[in-house]
């Protein structure tokens, strides 16, 4: 009873992430540039992307952004959460709030103050500043979820180790990298997704031979969403959740 | 004290990408909202305190209060749904749990924009949902689900959920099961397993989990725009038509910092409550 | 984390380094172009087209006023913008000398207030904003004027652009105003007519206006004309009345900033989108006017006598062009947060 229970209550809310996903799929094969009325059947919009399609290369982009900020994000909203929490230091509670204003400065704020401090450190904008940028953005969330995971944890795990002789180094690698995993890794994930959904910061941080496909998206507003991007948008879907099934039943082999 | 070259690593490089990228351009920020407004060069370098000025009126105060009330929602109802959520995903054996956590992600590698429009194919008067009931006979008239209050919070849950949700499973996932068995060994009942064990030791998920929803979903407006008909004005579009539409960035970075003033008060009232309640210690970063 | 650096440069450096072909950084909205007259172009010229994209005016706007070297070649600011722009100095005058194109432009559509003389602009696409209505809910013959929006049987029915400019400029022709007037008195009038109009909204939107029309979720309200004849492809009941107060014209320009690093290549790039059979191609992609008269003369007779997209002169004569309003653009924004937050 209680298994069936939960069972329903998980299918549901796989349901509701799920269901508009899988409207934006059958709409992909929409005949129409116009609306999202149902028009007919059509394959052209995954025929245009496989030929040519200038949401090809911003696709790429994106992605090499979103990979590497993350990945970025994480390593150093690891270190920063574990330094706030490990050790006292000039400023700490003043640095950690700022953690806070990023989460909730409004995006044109961000995206502004932070082409305004390119320009004048002489940045001229463009990949690199756009990667900075994402790694800014992303930081705060990783801090806060590996702090949360953190904060829990019995402060004797680390004077046990101490008082074995580990260095500083060496607890956090061996003792607190292990136990912090799951957090980290949810970390990332939220970082790949920002970093991947970002559209006003990134609009204001690149220039102008580096575009990202959000930045194409919400430029297409203007004339309609074509079904085209929701034709990218499904092969993208489809291909992580190949991507995911693959490794998950590589590592499932390997136990 | 410690005193090593990790511990030196470990702050120094968060603290130098902090005050680099975070601490200077919030500076710029406050820097020009004290500033004044120049319809030429955008900002003349005179001192000047028009730009709080413009914002005190009414109209801030209902747009703050309209976007902290959408904020507040979406954060209960995140909370609520994803709960339980996390909860039943990190009881789970571990490489189901691996698996569940990424199939709960991936919808969100698609741009929200996108989705957004998926949720309105679902929502509109003719659209996948209305014209399911009709032909079911279940309803006469077109339900009216687009443009209202609902919607908006089911866009806004949609976007958020994830931020809500991966922080409590990482901190539900390394409760200690045993402590919990002891208490039912001890005769507790169910519920209070649930407030007096379970809610404490999962706190800091909890409070990790609302923040992440909660001050996005404050600058968020394109959501409420689109679902909600933009019938109203949210704090970021107010800040974001003073730096764009009508290039008054004084008026826009007093908004901004303004706001963040008022949320730093709201969260350090926050955890000095919650360190009086001695809520498992969260207090110590306030 | 250095190896990560290290990747990423590698990705990066080899992009960079094969700049040294001729280039043109074209700064535009997605898909306001045919990818196919981008080709065409890089094929005839051997310039390569750089394109990335903005989503509003004023996003444009900002991101030009800031970064002031090594940014675009060609933009395409509509109407008011070209106005606010040259005004900053943020434009180059073109060398017409340049342009062997130019002849094919609309004379209709050049020597408007917003840059006499067409200094520094060639205008590219354009259209009305008027009423659209759904014939099956809307008697074409009941609607003359904007005023018929605030008739009380529309309740709950109507949509009106999520565009300051636009919703003012409407409501003061409604009243006997210029759409570009800078008058308190008056805006603070229209903003008092939009009070009793704002309970009948259903949804602002100046995205996609025809995407409300199309899902039954509006009956009538304010349009681009563009927008009714791409719902046309799909549904005939969607119409644009327009208005005997006349009805608000915009034009999206090329233009040249005065950041721009290669000139000529934007010159050319100018000039190819100015030919005939180059405007064609585009105009048929997007779905708008083209400004471009020989062009639109060339056009199936479907398309060019489309009254939603080509108005006949008298109501063109009777509209109006948005023109920048300066420092009024605040007292406009004061009203409109006054009535969103009603």
């Amino acid at each position: 009873m209680k298994r069936a229970l939960r069972f329903i209550y998980l299918s549901a809310v796989y349901l509701f992430l799920y269901v508009p996903i899988l409207v934006l799929i059958v709409y992909s094969f929409n005949d129409t540039k116009y609306s999202t009325n149902w028009q007919g059947f059509t394959m052209r919009w995954y025929a245009q992307l496989f030929t040519d399609s200038p949401l090809k290369e911003a696709l790429i982009n994106s992605l090499i952004i979103a990979s590497a900020s993350s990945v970025f994000a994480t390593v150093l909203g690891t270190l920063g959460a574990f330094a706030f929490y490990r050790y006292r230091f000039l400023g700490r509670k003043i640095m950690y709030s700022f953690i806070y204003i990023v989460m909730m400065s409004p995006d044109i704020v961000m995206g502004i103050s932070l082409l305004m401090f390119f320009i004048t450190v002489g940045l001229a904008p463009g990949p690199f500043t756009l990667l900075l940028a994402h790694i800014t953005f992303c930081l705060p969330f990783v801090v806060v979820t590996v702090y949360s995971r953190i904060s829990g944890f019995d402060r004797t795990i680390i004077d046990v180790a101490k008082d074995l002789g580990a260095s500083e180094l060496q607890m956090f690698r061996h003792i607190m990298l292990p136990l912090l995993m799951p957090a980290i890794i949810a970390g990332w994930l939220l970082s790949f997704t920002l970093s991947l959904d970002d559209v006003v910061v990134s609009f204001f941080t690149t220039g102008p031979s580096f575009e990202i496909l959000p930045l194409k998206i919400y430029s297409m507003v203007r004339l309609g969403i074509k079904p085209e991007i929701n034709a990218l948008s499904a092969m993208m879907f489809l291909l992580s959740l190949v991507t995911v099934s693959v490794a998950h039943l590589v590592t499932k082999e390997n136990r | 004290m410690v005193k090593s070259r990790f511990r030196n690593f470990a702050v120094g490089s968060t603290m130098l990408w902090i005050t680099v990228f975070v601490v200077v351009p919030y500076l710029f920020v406050v820097l020009y909202s004290f500033l004044e407004r120049d319809p030429a060069a955008i900002i003349a370098w005179n001192f000047d305190l028009a730009g709080y000025r413009e914002i005190f009126s009414p109209v801030f105060l209902v747009v703050c209060w309209y976007s902290l009330l959408l904020a507040l929602g979406t954060t209960v109802i995140s909370l609520l749904a994803g709960y339980p959520f996390a909860f039943i995903l990190a009881r789970m054996p571990r490489p189901l749990q691996r698996m569940g956590l990424l199939l709960m992600i991936i919808p969100f590698w698609t741009s929200s924009l996108i989705r957004t429009y998926a949720l309105i194919i679902l929502m509109k008067a003719n659209g996948i949902i209305n014209t399911a009931l009709l032909s079911l006979g279940l309803i006469e008239e077109p339900l009216n689900m687009l443009y209202t209050q609902t919607a908006v919070f089911v866009g806004l849950v949609y976007t958020l959920l994830p931020f809500m949700v991966l922080p409590l499973y990482t901190s539900i996932q390394k409760l200690d099961t045993r402590l919990i068995e002891a208490a039912r060994d001890l005769g507790a009942a169910n519920r209070h397993i649930f407030t007096r064990i379970i809610v404490p030791l999962t706190m800091p998920g909890i409070v990790a989990g609302s923040t992440m929803v909660f001050l996005p979903a404050l600058g968020l407006f394109y959501i409420p725009d689109l679902l909600g008909g933009a019938q109203t004005m949210l704090i970021g579009n107010f800040i974001k038509n003073q730096f764009l539409t009508t290039v008054n960035w004084p008026a826009g970075s007093a908004a901004s910092v303004v706001l963040t003033v008022i949320m730093c008060l709201f969260l350090y009232v926050y955890f000095l409550s919650s360190r009086k309640a001695h809520t498992s210690g969260m207090g110590d970063m306030a | 984390m250095k190896k990560i650096m290290v990747a990423f440069l590698l990705v990066i450096l080899p992009a960079l380094a094969f700049g040294a072909r001729q280039e043109v950084y074209v700064f535009n909205w997605t898909d306001y172009i045919d990818p196919d007259v981008i080709k065409q172009f890089e094929k005839e010229t051997g310039i390569r087209v750089r394109y990335s994209t903005y989503d509003s005016n004023e996003a444009l706007f900002a991101k030009l006023k800031i970064v002031k070297k090594d940014g675009y070649d060609v933009v395409f600011p509509s109407t008011y913008f070209v106005e606010r722009m040259r005004k900053l100095n943020m434009l180059k005058p073109m060398d017409k000398t340049k342009l062997t194109n130019l002849k094919h432009i609309n004379p209709a559509l050049l020597n408007k207030p917003y840059d006499p003389d067409n200094t520094y602009s060639i205008p590219y696409m354009w259209g009305s904003s008027a009423i659209g209505i759904n014939v099956r809910s809307v008697k074409e013959k009941d609607i003359t004027s904007w005023n018929d929006l605030w008739n009380p049987r529309y309740k709950g029915k109507v949509l009106l652009m999520d565009d300051v400019r636009e919703v003012f400029a409407m409501t003061l022709r409604s009243l006997g105003y210029s759409g570009n007037d800078r008058d308190e008195a008056h805006i603070r009038k229209a903003y008092e007519k939009l009070l009793k109009l704002k309970p009948s909204v259903k949804v602002f939107n100046s995205d996609s206006p025809r995407q409300p029309f199309l899902n039954n979720e509006v009956v009538i309200g304010q349009i681009w004309g563009g927008e009714v004849y791409q719902a046309n492809q799909e549904n005939p009941d969607i119409r644009l009345v327009y208005p005997k107060e006349g009805a608000v014209f915009w034009a999206d320009s090329m233009a040249i900033p005065a950041s721009v690093r290669n000139i000529d290549a934007a010159y050319r790039f100018i000039d190819f989108l100015c030919r005939p059979d180059v405007a064609k191609k585009n105009c048929e992609f997007i779905g708008y006017a083209t400004a471009n008269l020989t062009a639109q003369n060339s056009l199936d007779v479907r398309t060019r006598s489309h009254k939603a997209v080509y108005p006949d002169a008298e109501v063109l004569k009777r509209g109006e062009f948005q023109a920048d309003v300066g420092e009024a653009m605040l007292v406009y924004e004061k009203y409109w947060e006054l009535l969103k937050t009603q």
